[in-house]
C-alpha cells in the first residue's frame, strides 16, 4: 500500500504544480477604505450596493471569472459580515462556482496597506496574482497583458507590477475631477516612471516634480493625464513583501506606488503600464463614476456584462430596443412613458402618466401616478407617491417618498428615509435616518405615522422606537433647527457637488462652500487624528522611529502641511508631558523631569519635522518653538515647562541657537499671553547670548593664532 | 517561483474540461452544465457553430453520466439541462436546435425499446390519438419520401414547435402511452431543400436523423426502410430491465457523436455543392468573415476563375473580414474546432476586392450572385444573419441579383419571428465610436446591433449540408 500511496502523493503533487502553473489567483479589495458613496457606506458595504440592480461586486467577480482566475480572496473591511452573507448565498459558493477557492478575509485594517500586510503574514498567496478593488467593471482580456507581464518578469525578477490602463479622451466623464493622477511612462518598455496626483484647484499642486534623472536614462517619455486608471494589477508575491518592509503606505497608488517608483534607485523594483484602448475597464469610484458606469452598462459599452446577459443567477432581464430592460413581472400603465436606459426591476408597478427617462429602477417598487423620474438611481423596494419629480439623484431601498415631493439633482436619499407629502429638497443633500440601522420589519408599522404629521418639512425618521423616530428637522439652510443635517452635509458638500454635478446655480453657490471646506475640513481632520495618534503611541512606548513613519504616512493622506505635523507634535508632546506631571501638577514628576522624559526619547520625531538647519532663517525652529510657547501660554506652570522645553531642545541640538534667537526676537512671541510664559526663559536666552559671544571671541581667537 | 497563467475560458477549454469530467468517476455533470450556461451568459462560447458543438458535447455528457435507467427521466432530464442552457443564451438559437436533435434522437431510440411493451399497451395508444399537427407532420414526411430528388421547398421544420422543450414536460407523466406519438413527429427529417442533392448522402442523413422503428428484431440501430403508414410492429422482443437502457443510452451517446461529426463536417459538406453555384468569370459579393462561405469560395476557387467583393462588416466583424482578405486569419479565434481553414481566396488565385459597406448597392449592379452566411433560418425562411445582411438582401433584389443563403441544418430554427427584441442582440456600442468621443454616448442614443432580420422574400436559395 505504501508505494501506492506514495505514487498517488506524487500525482497529485504533480497535478497541483500543473494547476499552480496554470491558474492566477486574485485579491479583491471589498473595501478600499474610502468614503466617497457616505451616507450609504453607513448601512452597506460599498462593493454590496447595486449598479443597474446588479450588486458591484458581481461584477467584478464576473471580470475574474472571464479572466479565468481559479482562486479568489475576498477581503473584507467595515461590513464583512453583510459581504460574507452574501457571497456565502451567492452562485460563487456553489459547487459549480468557476472559482476552486474563494475566500473571504476579515481582518481589522484601516487602510489597503493594513490588508496587505495582513495577506503578506497569511502566506496565500504563492504566485503572481491579480489585484482588483472591489469595484471594478470591466470586460477586458488579460491574456496578452499578463503574457507581457510574465515576459518581462523571466528577464527581470525586480519587474514585480503591472497595472492596466484604460485610454480615454481627455475630458472623459469617468475622470475624476478631483484628483487627477498623472502618470510617467517610458513608451518603449511600457515601464512606469513616475506618479503622482495633481489636484484641480490649487496651482501649486498643478505640477508634476520628477526626478531630472528620468529624462537623462529615457530617450522618451510619454507624460500621461488621460489614462483611468482601474485599479487592476497584476503583481508578483514580492509586491506584499513591499507592503510589509514600508509599513507607512496605506493607499495602493498615492503611497505604494509613489514610493515604490521614487525609491528605484534602493530597491530596483520596475512598475509596468499596461494601457488598454478598447475593451472596457472602470472603477466606481464614486458617485460621479457610479453614474457614468451606470450609463456605460445600459448602454452596451460593457458588453456583455450587460443586464440582459443575466449573469446573476434569479435575474431574468430582456432587452428592448431604446435599451430598455426589463425583467419580468412588471406592471406599466400604458399611459406612462419608458425611454432612453431604462432598467426595470420585477414586480415594480408604474401607473398612469408617469414619465421614467435614463433611470435604474430596482425591484418591487412602487411608482404612482404622474411621477417623473430622470437620470436617478431608484434602488428596491422603494414607494414614489403621486406627481413627485425628482431629477438626479440616488434613492436607496427602503425609502418612501410621499406625493408631490421634487427632489433636486444631487440629493442621495439613504436606506429607509421617509419624505413627507409635498417635501421639496433643494439644492445637494444627503438624507438618512437620524439613528439606528434601518430595519425593514419596522419600517412597515411607521408608515402611517408620515401622513399625519406633514409639514412643508423634511421628516427623517429613525426606525428605533416612535417617540425619537419622528424627529423633524427643516432641511432649508436657512433654519436653524436643522443643525445636525446641515453639519451632516457640510462635510460632504464638496464630494457630492464634484461628484453628481448640480444644475448650474446650485453648482455656483456650493461649490463656494465646497472651496473651502477642501481647504479646511481634511486639515483639521488631519490635527485631531495625528495628536491622538501620536499621544496614543507616546503612552504605549511606541519607538521613535514608528511615531515619524505613522506621521509621515499620515501627511501623505491628509495632504498636510509641515506646519500641521509640528503642530500635531507639539500638541501631543504637551499633552503627555503634563499628563506625566499630574492632573495638579504635583503628583507626577517634576517639569524638567517629564520634559526629559518625552522629549528625549523621542527626539527623532522632532527632528523630522524640521529641515532648516543648513539654512540661515530657522524658519521651522521658530516655528516649533513658537508652537509649545503658544501652547505652554494655556497650562498651567507653562513658564517652567517653556523654559525646560526650550533649554532640552537646544542640548538634544534640536534647535540651534540661531533658531532660538530667531523665535526670541520675533514680533509673535512678544505679544501678550506670549510675552508673560517666556518669562522665566530669558536667562536662558541672556546664557545663550554669552555663551554665542564667547565662543565668536574664541573663533576670533582661533583666526588671530 | 511558479508563474501563473491565464486560460480565458472559451470554446476549447469548456471540451477539456467535459472530457476530464468524462474520463472521471466523479459526478459532475452539474458542474459541466453551470460552466456552459456561464459561457454563453458571458458571451465565451458564441457563434453558431461553437454553441452547437459545445451543447451536443454537454448532451452526450449528461445522457453517459445519467444514472437512472427510466427513458422518461432521461428524456426529461434532457429537456431540463435544454432549458437551462435556452435560457442562458435565448438568442443563440443553434443551441435550442440540438437540444431538440438530441431529444428526437432518444425518443427514436426509445421507440425501438417500447415496441415490446407496446403489444400490452396496445389499447392505451389508443387513446392518444395523432393531432392534427403530426398528422400533417407524418403527411410532409410522406411526400419528402416519395420525392427523393428533393427540389426547394418551404421550410416545414417550423412544425415542430418549441413545446418539444417545454411544454412536453406535462405530458411525461403519461409518456408511456403518448411517445411513440411524439416519435412520428419528431422523426420528421431536416428540412432539405439544396438543389442537386445526391442520393446516398440523403439516405445516410435520413439513417441519422430518423431512426426508423425497425421491423427486424435486433436492438441496434440499422438504418432501414421505413415509411410512416407502416403500423409499428408489435411482435417482436420485449426489451425491458437495466441492461436496455444502458444499451440505449449508449446507443443515444453514439447518435450525439454522429451529430457532433456532422457539425464537423458541415461547411465541407456545403462547400461541396459549390461548382454547382459558382461559375466561372463570376462576380460574387459576400459580407462578413464567415468559414462557410470561405470554404464555398475555396472550393470553387480550386476550378474556376471568378471575382469576390467583400464588404467589411464594420463595426463587428471588420477585423476578421480583413485578416480573411489578407489571409492572416489564424485557425479560427472563436475555436471553431478542427478548422483546416488557413488559406485566403487570394492564395488560390482569386480577385478579392473589399469594399465598405457603404458601397455595395453601387457595386450590385456588377455583381452576378451574393452569397452569404447566416446566424440562423427561422421557421418562415428568414434570417436572423450579421448585421448588414438586409441592405444587402435588398440591394441585391433591387438588381435581382440572386441571394444564396448557405446555412447547415443545426442552422435550422423552428422558432418563429414574432418580434425582432427576442432575436436580434445588440453588442458593445463602444465599437460605434472612438475614445475621444466617449462622451457623445450621453448625448446621442448608440445602438449595435450584432444581427440583422433578413425576411424570406429577399432570399432565392438555400444551401443546406444534407
Amino acid at each position: 500500500m505504501a508505494p501506492n500511496a506514495a505514487r498517488s502523493t506524487k500525482a497529485k503533487q504533480k497535478l497541483q504544480d500543473e494547476s499552480r502553473e496554470e491558474s492566477l489567483q486574485a485579491i479583491v479589495l471589498a473595501d478600499v477604505f474610502e468614503t466617497r458613496f457616505k451616507p450609504f457606506t453607513f448601512e452597506r458595504p460599498r462593493c454590496l450596493l447595486p449598479l443597474a440592480n446588479t450588486p458591484l461586486i458581481e461584477y467584478t467577480l464576473d471580470f475574474l471569472a472571464s479572466a479565468g482566475v481559479r482562486d479568489v480572496f475576498i477581503c473584507c473591511g467595515q461590513h464583512a459580515d453583510q459581504v460574507e452573507e452574501y457571497i456565502n448565498n451567492s452562485r460563487w459558493k456553489l459547487s459549480s462556482s468557476p472559482f476552486q477557492t474563494l475566500l473571504l478575509l476579515k481582518s481589522p485594517a484601516t487602510s489597503v496597506g493594513d490588508v496587505m500586510r495582513d495577506l503578506d503574514g497569511r502566506d496565500l498567496i504563492t504566485r503572481d496574482f491579480l489585484l482588483v478593488s472591489g469595484d471594478v467593471v470591466s470586460n477586458i482580456a488579460l491574456e496578452s497583458i499578463l503574457d507581457k507581464h510574465r515576459a518581462r518578469r523571466e528577464m527581470d525578477k525586480n519587474a514585480i507590477m503591472t497595472m492596466v490602463l484604460r485610454e480615454f479622451g481627455l475630458e472623459h466623464r469617468i475622470k475624476s475631477k478631483r484628483r487627477k493622477p498623472i502618470f510617467v511612462i517610458d513608451p518603449k518598455t511600457e515601464r512606469c516612471l513616475h506618479y503622482e496626483e495633481i489636484g484641480p484647484k490649487s496651482v501649486s499642486s498643478r505640477y508634476v516634480g520628477m526626478d531630472a534623472k528620468l529624462l537623462k536614462e529615457h530617450g522618451e517619455l510619454e507624460i500621461r493625464g488621460d489614462l483611468v486608471d482601474c485599479f487592476i494589477d497584476i503583481c508578483t508575491p514580492d509586491v506584499l513583501g513591499l507592503w510589509s518592509d514600508n509599513f507607512d503606505y496605506r493607499t495602493l497608488r498615492r503611497s505604494f506606488l509613489h514610493g515604490v517608483l521614487k525609491d528605484h534607485e534602493l530597491n530596483g523594483k520596475t512598475i509596468y503600464a499596461a494601457i488598454a484602448s478598447d475593451q472596457y475597464a472602470a472603477r466606481v469610484r464614486d458617485l460621479k463614476a457610479y453614474d457614468v458606469v451606470s450609463r456605460n452598462i445600459l448602454g452596451r459599452c460593457t458588453y456583455p456584462l450587460c443586464p440582459d446577459s443575466n449573469l446573476v443567477s434569479g435575474q431574468n432581464y430582456r432587452f428592448q430596443e431604446g435599451n430598455i430592460y426589463k425583467e419580468d413581472g412588471l406592471s406599466i400603465a400604458r399611459t406612462s412613458i419608458v425611454k432612453q436606459k431604462v432598467v426595470l426591476g420585477r414586480r415594480t408597478s408604474i401607473k398612469d402618466r408617469s414619465l421614467i427617462v435614463n433611470s435604474t429602477i430596482g425591484r418591487s417598487c412602487q411608482i404612482g401616478s404622474d411621477v417623473h423620474v430622470s437620470g436617478s438611481y431608484i434602488w428596491d423596494n422603494v414607494q414614489i407617491g403621486d406627481g413627485t419629480k425628482i431629477h438626479r439623484a440616488v434613492v436607496a431601498s427602503g425609502a418612501r417618498i410621499g406625493k408631490n415631493c421634487s427632489i433636486c439633482p444631487g440629493t442621495l436619499i439613504s436606506f429607509g428615509v421617509y419624505l413627507a407629502d409635498g417635501t421639496n429638497v433643494s439644492g445637494v443633500h444627503h438624507i438618512k435616518p437620524m439613528r439606528g440601522k434601518y430595519q425593514e420589519n419596522n419600517a412597515q408599522d411607521e408608515a402611517s405615522q408620515i401622513d399625519e404629521t406633514t409639514d412643508a418639512a423634511l421628516q427623517l425618521s429613525s426606525s428605533d422606537d416612535d417617540s425619537t423616530a419622528s424627529s423633524l428637522l427643516g432641511t432649508s439652510p436657512s433654519r436653524p433647527n436643522s443643525q445636525s443635517l446641515t453639519e451632516l452635509s457640510m462635510s460632504q458638500f464638496s464630494e457630492s457637488d464634484s461628484d453628481f454635478e448640480p444644475l448650474p446655480e446650485t453648482s455656483r453657490r456650493s461649490s463656494l462652500r465646497s472651496d473651502l471646506s477642501w481647504e479646511s475640513a481634511p486639515n483639521r481632520d488631519f490635527l485631531v487624528e495625528a495628536t491622538a495618534d501620536i499621544l496614543d503611541a507616546l503612552q504605549n512606548g511606541v519607538s521613535p522611529e514608528n511615531i515619524s513613519l505613522e506621521l509621515v504616512s499620515l501627511r501623505m493622506k491628509e495632504d498636510a502641511s509641515q506646519h500641521q505635523v509640528r503642530h500635531a507634535v507639539v500638541t501631543a508632546f504637551m499633552r503627555r508631558v503634563s499628563n506625566l506631571m499630574g492632573e495638579d501638577g504635583q503628583s507626577g514628576l517634576s517639569p524638567n523631569e517629564a520634559v526629559t522624559e518625552v522629549f528625549t526619547k523621542n527626539k527623532e520625531v522632532i527632528k523630522r519635522t524640521l529641515f532648516d538647519q543648513s539654512r540661515e532663517a530657522k524658519d521651522d525652529q521658530v516655528d516649533l518653538l513658537m508652537l509649545i510657547q503658544k501652547d505652554a501660554a494655556g497650562r498651567s506652570r507653562g513658564e517652567s515647562l517653556l523654559v525646560f522645553i526650550a533649554k532640552e531642545l537646544y542640548d538634544l541640538e534640536l534647535v540651534e541657537e540661531d533658531g532660538i534667537m530667531q523665535w526670541w526676537e520675533d514680533d509673535r512671541s512678544k505679544s501678550g499671553e506670549m510675552k508673560k510664559v517666556r518669562v522665566l526663559t530669558e536667562p536662558l536666552i541672556d546664557f545663550l547670548q554669552n555663551a554665542e559671544e564667547e565662543s565668536d571671541d574664541e573663533s576670533e581667537e582661533d583666526g588671530d593664532e | 517561483m511558479p508563474s501563473a497563467a491565464l486560460v480565458t475560458p472559451s470554446l476549447e477549454t469548456f471540451l477539456e474540461s467535459i472530457e476530464a469530467v468524462k474520463a472521471s468517476d466523479a459526478d459532475d455533470v452539474d458542474y459541466s452544465i453551470q460552466h456552459l450556461v456561464s459561457l454563453l451568459k458571458r458571451r465565451q462560447i458564441r457563434n453558431s457553430r461553437s454553441c452547437a458543438i459545445a451543447t451536443a458535447h454537454l448532451l452526450s455528457l449528461v445522457v453517459s453520466k445519467h444514472q437512472v435507467t427510466d427513458i422518461a427521466r432521461l428524456i426529461k432530464r434532457v429537456q431540463e439541462v435544454g432549458q437551462k442552457l435556452t435560457d442562458a443564451q435565448p438568442k443563440e438559437l443553434a443551441v435550442g436546435n440540438i437540444v431538440r436533435r438530441v431529444l428526437g434522437v432518444i425518443r427514436d431510440e426509445a421507440e425501438e425499446d417500447r415496441e415490446g411493451e407496446e403489444s400490452i399497451h396496445d389499447e392505451a395508444e389508443g387513446e392518444s390519438p395523432l393531432s392534427p399537427k403530426e398528422v400533417e407532420v407524418s403527411s410532409i414526411e410522406q411526400q419528402a419520401r416519395s420525392a427523393p430528388s428533393l427540389t426547394s421547398r418551404p421550410l416545414q421544420h417550423g412544425a415542430i414547435s418549441s413545446e418539444d422543450l417545454s411544454t412536453s414536460n406535462e405530458r411525461l407523466p403519461n409518456t408511456k402511452d403518448d411517445t411513440s406519438s411524439q416519435n412520428r413527429a419528431l422523426n420528421l427529417s431536416p428540412p432539405l431543400f439544396a438543389a442537386g442533392t445526391s442520393q446516398p448522402l440523403l439516405k445516410s442523413m435520413f439513417s441519422l436523423l430518423s431512426h426508423p422503428v425497425s421491423s427486424s428484431s435486433t436492438p441496434t440501430v440499422t438504418p432501414g426502410t421505413q415509411t410512416p403508414e407502416d403500423p409499428p410492429s408489435h411482435s417482436i422482443h420485449a426489451l425491458v430491465g437495466g441492461s436496455a437502457a444502458r444499451d440505449l443510452r449508449a446507443e443515444v451517446v453514439e447518435a450525439i457523436e454522429e451529430i457532433i461529426e456532422e457539425l464537423n463536417t458541415a461547411d465541407d459538406q456545403i462547400a461541396g455543392y459549390a461548382l454547382d453555384h459558382v461559375h466561372s468569370n463570376e462576380i460574387i459579393l459576400t459580407y462578413t468573415a464567415s468559414v462557410t462561405v470561405q470554404k464555398f469560395l475555396l472550393k470553387a476557387a480550386a476550378k474556376r476563375k471568378f471575382t469576390v467583393i467583400h464588404a467589411e462588416s464594420y463595426p463587428n466583424e471588420h477585423e476578421s473580414v480583413h485578416a480573411t482578405v489578407t489571409g492572416s486569419l489564424k485557425g479560427n479565434s472563436s475555436g471553431t474546432g478542427p478548422d483546416r481553414f488557413h488559406r485566403s481566396l487570394t492564395t488560390a488565385g482569386i480577385t478579392v476586392i473589399l469594399i465598405p459597406d457603404s458601397a455595395v448597392f453601387a457595386l450590385m449592379s456588377r455583381v452576378n450572385k451574393v452569397i452569404l452566411g447566416t446566424h440562423a433560418v427561422l421557421a418562415n425562411g428568414s434570417l436572423v444573419a450579421a448585421a448588414g445582411s438586409r441592405s444587402i438582401a435588398k440591394a441585391a433584389s433591387m438588381h435581382k441579383t440572386p441571394v444564396v443563403v448557405l446555412s447547415a441544418v443545426y442552422k435550422l430554427s423552428p422558432i418563429y419571428p414574432f418580434s425582432n427584441d427576442a432575436l436580434i442582440e445588440y453588442g458593445d456600442t463602444s465599437k460605434m465610436f472612438s475614445n475621444e468621443d466617449a462622451d457623445l454616448i450621453e448625448k446621442v442614443e448608440v445602438d449595435n446591433p450584432l444581427y440583422d432580420y433578413v425576411p424570406s422574400e429577399l432570399i432565392d436559395l438555400y444551401i443546406t449540408n444534407l
